[in-house]
């Protein structure tokens, strides 16, 4: 199953691309290879081709790109936050839920919605569900900090407390919510890229590009983490320090990532266990190969929900989640009969 | 050996390690007390204890891997919490006694790791360092398996690897928890004896060894750890002694040289039958009373010895087990005054065994000895057995003699009959 890592690399860059054409040119609306070329061109402020008609100018500019380029950043962001959780706690389950970024996310996201700020502004659902997603790990993080240490086994207790208070006040604020604004919420929790114009990209892009690179830029440190905290530390990793940076970046990486898209799952599962199976365990290949995949996958994602049936759209949330789901379980089966087989 | 000799820098003032008024509490309980420890370059410093005796506390604090309670580290005189994480591994590698954990990486990715130290953020491992990797591979002996995965090599071979990792570290102190644990002799030597070569040449190695006669035969040096504290600390034939041990580790214990070596090794004699109050007297030499004397001695007998030629096997084993023992100089002649002051222990025994042994001028007393038991028996030796022999007709004389008033059994009819009379309870038995 092992590939040449730069055969990888070179297969998922070209995807990337290919997804990135499709998504603008499939919708409601189809657009020909040639339009894409010739905004694309005209774009650049190169005369090749004829410029576009002003409709599909819009469609294209306004409507497709900013939306594949939000579903690109998401999914790169979420992927590689998920390479990070796993290398930290050394298990393939790990994906920044354990940090309680998505019941906080929720939570502001339903305090929003009930709140009425939603519809006020198209920024004010995704700054709440940041500032939800961000106020949750905090907690998590000081409650399972003391003198000086934080034991990655209290973040998971921790986190599953708070996840499952945040879950309660959300379920309580619903109670009492009118019935759209009930529908609202729901409709926020399948995750989705729709209307997605510049404004969240570029709300987004500024904490997660330099995020992603961040993050990456431990890839060392994280092949260590798998020697163990005391081995990691033997070799001069100065653990506590960096431990606390991964977590807080993910968590503000993840928030911000969830902010636009709303939950979509699986991705941080999904996309680095099927690279890691390819490219093998270092970090130092598998962030920048998740990177790429993420972006992949979700884009993907969407470009399947808007063609299963158009005009209708399926929510990203629940296409990545209808594929990554068995593939979760198909994952469980396999470790449990690794064990079975080992005992 | 040139990876082994990079002393360029070493100030030569200061201790490669120095340890003062170590505390390490756990809750209440210090699991670590006052320790003091000063490692010079060359050391081979092992450290031994038994289980809970805080060996893998202790070498964790002095690798930096645990911070003090009270007390401090020093490596080369600089305080090892002062230093940063690279500075540090950079001077000291651990390896920890665990190596079972999960490792989804190549051979050649795990010993990389052990430059990290050594490379900054931006910079990649470069063909030195895969060069100095390879090395310290082919030193282990495992040339050539570097493309293995670590998760399907053996237990034994993981900790093999992460042995070299350490190597490839580069650092002047290793720190060693239980390196061989999970390794047959063969690989345990080699380990051991690249620690030596790496002491040798001027670095330190600090290692926790449970298994005492390794421990004695490779370090240049032994910590003796009891509940935290240093109970005895200096050259290995200073610390591995019967009494100290007895008391540390609460067994009985046998200290006698390795016959190749001449380091002492350590067994542990076999929980001692409910002791028995029927004493037992026995005539050896040569060797012949050494297996008698073990079997006698499990069996919970009072025992004595005599009279024995110093360095005789009989006579170092009933030295080592603390016997009653009348001896002679080596090679020279039992006087009459010897038999005198030794016929007190026959003469109190309920049983004189006469072991199989030849018979010369030298030691003809031994057999005037055994005619003052009260109850003798003589050892028809088998045929593996040393065989009696006699050098001059006053000894076959006196041999007839003996004969006429004791039982002549072989080596197993002796035991079993003993035991036998034990378990009827007859006599004293």
């Amino acid at each position: 199953m092992k590939a040449q890592p730069a055969l990888v690399f070179v297969a998922l860059s070209v995807l990337v691309l290919i997804a990135v054409v499709l998504g603008v040119c499939v919708g409601a609306v189809p657009i020909r290879l040639v339009s894409v070329l010739a905004a694309a061109a005209h774009g650049l402020g190169l005369q090749l081709f004829p410029a576009p008609d002003p409709t599909t100018a819009i469609i294209i500019g306004q409507l497709r790109l900013p939306r594949v380029v939000a579903a690109l950043l998401v999914g790169c962001a979420l992927a590689v936050c998920g390479v990070i959780m796993q290398g930290l706690f050394r298990n393939p389950m790990a994906s920044p839920e354990i940090l309680g970024v998505s019941a906080g996310g929720s939570l502001g996201a339903v305090i929003a919605i009930t709140a009425g700020l939603a519809g006020a502004s198209q920024l004010l659902l995704p700054l709440f569900t940041m500032a939800g997603a961000l106020v949750s790990t905090t907690l998590i993080y000081l409650l399972s900090s003391s003198r000086g240490t934080t034991s990655l086994f209290f973040i998971i207790i921790a986190g599953m407390a708070i996840s499952a208070l945040c879950g309660g006040v959300t379920s309580g604020l619903l109670l009492f919510a009118r019935q759209y604004e009930v529908s609202q919420y729901v409709f926020w929790t399948m995750g989705g890229l729709d209307g997605r114009t510049w404004q969240h990209v570029l709300f987004s892009a500024p904490v997660l590009v330099p995020g992603v690179l961040a993050l990456s830029l431990f890839s060392r440190e994280l092949n260590l983490f798998s020697l163990g905290e005391e081995g990691a530390h033997s070799l001069g990793v100065s653990v506590e320090a960096v431990k606390r940076l991964l977590l807080a970046l993910s968590a503000i990486v993840t928030g911000v990532a969830i902010s636009v898209s709303g939950p979509v799952g699986f991705i941080g599962l999904l996309v680095p266990h099927l690279l890691r199976m390819l490219i093998g365990p270092d970090h130092r290949r598998l962030i920048p190969a998740s990177a790429l995949g993420g972006g992949l996958f979700l884009v993907v994602c969407d470009l399947i929900g808007r063609s299963i049936a158009p005009p209708f759209e399926i929510r990203v949330g629940i296409i990545t989640a209808v594929i990554g789901s068995p593939y979760l379980l198909s994952l469980v089966l396999r470790t449990q009969r690794r064990a079975a087989s080992a005992r | 050996m040139s990876r082994f000799s990079n002393l360029s820098e070493s100030s030569v003032s200061s201790p490669f390690v120095e340890a003062t008024g170590l505390v390490w509490t756990a809750g209440q309980k210090r699991i670590i007390d006052s320790v003091d420890l000063s490692v010079e370059p060359g050391e081979l410093v092992g450290v031994i204890g038994p289980n809970g005796a805080g060996k893998t506390t202790l070498l964790r604090l002095i690798s930096g891997g645990l911070n003090p309670t009270l007390g401090e580290v020093r490596l080369r005189g600089h305080r090892i919490g002062d230093m940063s994480a690279r500075e540090r591994a950079r001077q000291v590698a651990y390896m920890s006694q665990d190596s079972s954990q999960a490792l989804p990486f190549t051979v050649m990715d795990v010993l990389l790791m052990g430059r990290y130290p050594h490379l900054n953020r931006f910079e990649h491992e470069t063909a030195v360092d895969r060069g100095r990797a390879r090395e310290a591979l082919a030193a282990v002996g495992m040339q050539g398996l570097e493309n293995r995965i670590m998760n399907q090599l053996s237990g034994g071979e993981r900790q093999l690897v992460l042995f070299a990792k350490a190597l490839v570290q580069d650092t002047d102190v290793l720190v060693l928890d239980e390196p061989s644990s999970s390794l047959d002799i063969g690989h345990q030597d080699r380990i051991f004896s690249m620690a030596q070569d790496i002491a040798r040449f001027g670095r330190t190695v600090i290692v926790s060894v449970h298994n005492l006669s390794v421990a004695a035969e490779y370090c240049t040096r032994l910590v003796l750890l009891e509940n935290g504290t240093v109970a005895a600390s200096g050259l290995p034939e200073a610390v591995i002694r019967s009494d100290l041990l007895d008391r540390v580790y609460a067994v009985r214990t046998l200290v006698s040289p390795n016959l190749a070596t001449g380091s002492p090794t350590v067994t542990v004699v076999p929980g001692r039958a409910r002791s028995r109050t029927a004493r037992v007297h026995l005539i050896g030499g040569a060797g012949s009373a050494v297996n008698l004397t073990r079997e006698l001695y499990r069996m919970g007998y009072q025992l004595s010895g005599g009279i024995a030629h110093e360095y005789d096997s009989d006579e170092k084993l009933w030295r080592s087990l603390a016997l009653p023992v009348e001896s002679v100089g080596a090679f020279s002649r039992v006087s009459d005054e010897d038999v005198a002051r030794a016929s007190h222990l026959v003469e109190e025994a309920d049983v004189t065994i006469l072991c199989s042994f030849p018979v010369g001028t030298g030691n003809l007393g031994n057999l005037r000895l055994a005619g003052n038991a009260r109850r003798l028996f003589i050892v028809n030796p088998g045929p593996d057995e040393v065989q009696r022999d006699f050098f001059s007709g006053e000894a076959g004389e006196a041999f007839e003699h003996l004969c006429s008033r004791a039982t002549m059994l072989g080596y197993k009819d002796i035991v079993s009959m003993l035991a036998a009379e034990a378990a009827a309870g007859a006599g004293q038995f």
